[in-house]
């Protein structure tokens, strides 16, 4: 019985990883940190997965729980001063030609939403992943006025930082 | 918001690319410790309350003797009673507010829940110095009330040929000063152990606060 749910488990992360990874990526500065939130967000992942009834969808079940462990759980480590992205930012193209411009504008873009506090950046990620205004509120706990208020303020936020 | 829109647009069509964790990579890390901060609070929590409970039974029995003889056993006693029964109450109500935390929960929720449970335990220390606090400035009190006995019991034991004035004026400038001494320690390091360990949590917290104003 465990081993199968061990195995259940392991094979719907395997396929919804990218969801942790994007939540790594907007939460922490290198690689080493990256991949350390990754494996406390598995842990937290793992422990709250037999009360996991599938009600919902694997992967909305898992925003929250990886949320709530960068935002609440993650001890930042200190000790790295390191504030470099460890690889750039990478989309990987789809299309043929290559827009630099373009390109140039998503990364000052995505840098900017990595300047934001920890509950912007949350907001921010779930608008990204094109959650409705009801989800957002309902993973953060607030109400879906107050989300929408809000997500209005961050983008004002974000339009002064790119345009000073 | 223009860029934003381009962003989200982008977001979505294009795969972001990360090293992939491998189904055998995943299985290992199942098994390895959490280091989350609810865990470090709990074992904090249980060792301050460890520490509080502890203490009282490494009073030496000096100190009990000498105290029954200067007339305070029942006080003793039914400080004693009253200070296992707070204890337990506190133990309980640490117990339901840690069974609150739920990584499953909201956000708002979680973080909730967490500085609940850690409020707690503050409240246990703050009874537990308040009451130390008290019990020192009340049996100095009656002390001084008493001063004849307890330089009979002095002098007795362990200060042979000292004048009183002497014996009482170091005598409570002693108890002041390592009073003071004990409880600025302690604040000092719970400022440090928590201001450390709760400062992100906490403004995490104000600001999703702010947002419901």
């Amino acid at each position: 019985m465990t081993k199968e749910l061990e195995h259940s488990f392991v094979s719907q992360l395997e396929q919804n990883q990218n969801i942790v990874h994007k939540i790594c990526r907007l939460y922490t500065h290198d690689s080493e940190s990256h991949n350390d939130l990754f494996q406390e967000i598995t842990i937290q992942l793992w422990r709250a997965y037999p009360k996991f009834r599938g009600d919902s969808k694997f992967s909305t079940w898992m925003y929250r729980v990886a949320l709530n462990t960068a935002i609440t759980l993650y001890r930042k480590n200190k000790r790295k001063v390191q504030t470099q992205d460890f690889e750039g930012i990478s989309f990987k193209m789809k299309s043929e030609e290559y827009d630099s411009t373009v390109e140039d504008q998503l990364k000052l873009m995505y840098d900017a939403v990595k300047t934001l506090n920890d509950i912007d950046k949350a907001l921010v990620f779930l608008y990204l992943e094109n959650k409705n205004y009801r989800e957002i509120a309902a993973t953060l706990g607030i109400t879906e006025v107050n989300a929408r208020v809000k997500m209005n303020r961050i983008k004002e936020k974000l339009r002064t930082i790119l345009n000073p | 918001m223009d860029q934003l829109e381009a962003l989200k647009k982008e977001w979505q069509s294009r795969e972001q690319v990360f090293p992939k964790f491998t189904a055998e990579q995943i299985y290992p890390m199942l098994l390895k410790k959490s280091s989350s901060i609810v865990k470090w609070i709990v074992i904090i929590s249980l060792c301050e309350i460890a520490f509080w409970t502890i203490l009282a039974f490494l009073i030496p029995d000096s100190v009990n003797e000498f105290n029954n003889e200067m007339g305070l056993k029942t006080i003793y006693t039914v400080l004693n009673v009253v200070n296992y029964t707070v204890v337990a109450i506190f133990i309980f109500l640490f117990y339901k507010n840690y069974q609150k935390i739920q990584v499953t929960g909201t956000i708002k929720e979680l973080m909730g829940n967490i500085l609940r449970t850690r409020k707690t335990v503050r409240y246990f220390v703050y009874y537990n110095i308040g009451l130390a606090t008290l019990l020192m400035i009340g049996i100095n009190i009656y002390y001084y009330f008493n001063k004849e006995k307890l330089y009979d019991l002095f002098s007795q034991n362990e200060l042979p040929g000292i004048p009183p004035e002497a014996f009482f004026s170091s005598f409570f400038i002693g108890q002041f000063v390592v009073g003071i001494v004990f409880i600025g320690f302690l604040m000092l390091f719970y400022w440090l152990l928590y201001g450390l360990l709760l400062r992100r949590l906490k403004r995490n917290y104000k600001e999703l606060k702010k947002i419901e104003v």
